[in-house]
């Protein structure tokens, strides 16, 4: 199944070019695993940074440049490292070293709630696993700055709206909104976020210190 | 200007073979040279193929990386590492999927990504992340010739391919891209989805 949320076209060039700061760049980059549309679109980007690389007026090199280059290739390869064990099988075929060994590093947050720590910082920006139970709310909430979200696993529903795994969203500082998983199972995503988010009830304000999001 | 740098302002000619009595000059377009030296490296070792392509592509890379604000030094290097890479990884390439020069320019970035993120000092159990594979559906024709998008860039309008390359050679978010050009934000992503929308269709005929 394609997802049917994705994310607009500046962000897919701009994850293309490779000008993402890391959290937003994992985000789109889940998303556009699962996505053809937004590969090929990815794709052509990519070819466009090729065009200009190749328009590019050479820098001149080191003198020695080539042969150190020519004696570097006789070197054996290092070997690869290995491979993380990678995600669970039933959640989108996304792969991240850094996603991966977020999951094993989950903790307990709240009843039917875990957050994973993926990438901390620029600045307040954070990047998390969360994973929430079937049927429940996350508390009512607002943002500061731009959150990019792609679900891993199972489905939210958020103003009306359903989010299905590999689907993306973007919340930008005028949401506020109750995102709430559906009854089929548990949901996981990938967010990332400008700053941490604004809870806008009691619920909300009586995790947030111990969930830290 | 050193020698290296000059040879890649001829590039319509490759040298084949061994360089001395046994090399014979084939005439080729550009872009199927590229792809035939990274095949020829893939499938044979073939060092003089390398060769040809480090002269056509450290210069370049080097260029790309200083224009995104690293010093020479580091570009330099990230230059070497990345036709290291095109040594270790040719077989990956695919020439029917992509140009040559689309699939260096991809080393090269996520060469520098991961390079900003270990100064970064990632997090435990972080590491680089592996190439993953094509979805099926994501067709797009005529993008294995570099020409063609370069044709097809050339085609669109002044505003429109300024923002195309300051989203390339700019290492900022649109947002200070858009501070940079005095435009409002909304114009800048504007101008960039027409640019990519024109460059799809124009591709698309060219297919």
């Amino acid at each position: 199944m394609s997802p049917s949320h994705h994310p607009s076209e500046h962000h897919l060039v701009e994850h293309a070019a490779g000008g993402l700061a890391p959290g937003h760049d994992l985000v789109i980059a889940a998303h556009v695993t699962t996505c053809g549309t937004c590969q090929a679109e990815v794709r052509l980007g990519e070819a466009v940074g090729g065009a200009l690389l190749d328009a590019l007026p050479p820098e001149a090199m080191a003198k020695d440049a080539l042969a150190r280059a020519l004696a570097r290739i006789e070197r054996p390869a290092p070997p690869a490292t290995v491979a993380s064990r990678g995600p669970p099988a039933d959640w989108i075929g996304f792969s991240s070293p850094a996603v991966d060994a977020a999951w094993r590093r989950r903790r307990w947050a709240a009843p039917g709630v875990w957050v994973a720590p993926v990438i901390r910082g620029p600045g307040r920006a954070h990047t998390y696993l969360l994973r929430v139970a079937a049927g429940m709310a996350v508390p009512y909430h607002r943002h500061k700055g731009r959150e990019l979200v792609t679900v891993l696993k199972g489905a939210y529903e958020d103003r009306g709206d359903i989010h299905q795994p590999g689907d993306f969203a973007e919340n930008d500082d005028v949401v506020e909104h109750r995102p709430t998983v559906t009854r089929d199972g548990e949901c996981v995503c990938l967010i990332s976020a400008d700053a941490p988010l604004v809870a806008l009830d009691w619920v909300g304000k009586l995790f947030q210190p111990f969930v830290r999001i | 200007m050193h020698a290296q740098a000059a040879n890649t302002q001829v590039p319509i000619f490759a040298v084949w073979g061994s360089p001395g009595a046994g090399a014979h000059v084939r005439f080729m377009t550009e872009t199927r040279d590229l792809s035939a030296l990274i095949v020829a490296v893939a499938e044979r070792g073939d060092r003089d193929a390398f060769a040809s392509l480090f002269n056509h592509f450290a210069p370049r890379v080097k260029a790309y990386l200083m224009k995104l604000g690293t010093t020479s030094e580091a570009a330099e290097e990230l230059a070497q590492e990345t036709l290291l890479a095109v040594w270790r990884r040719a077989a990956g390439f695919d020439p029917a999927r992509a140009a040559a020069s689309t699939w260096v320019f991809a080393i090269a970035r996520n060469l520098r990504i991961d390079l900003a993120r270990r100064e970064r000092r990632p997090l435990p159990g972080e590491q680089p992340a592996p190439e993953q594979a094509p979805r099926p559906d994501a067709q797009l024709a005529t993008l294995q010739d570099e020409r063609r998008v370069a044709t097809a860039l050339a085609a669109l309008p002044a505003e429109q391919a300024e923002a195309v390359r300051m989203a390339f050679f700019s290492d900022k978010p649109h947002s200070e891209i858009a501070l940079d050009l005095s435009l409002p934000l909304g114009t800048v992503k504007s101008r960039i989805r027409l640019a990519m929308g024109r460059l799809r269709i124009l591709l698309e005929e060219a297919g």
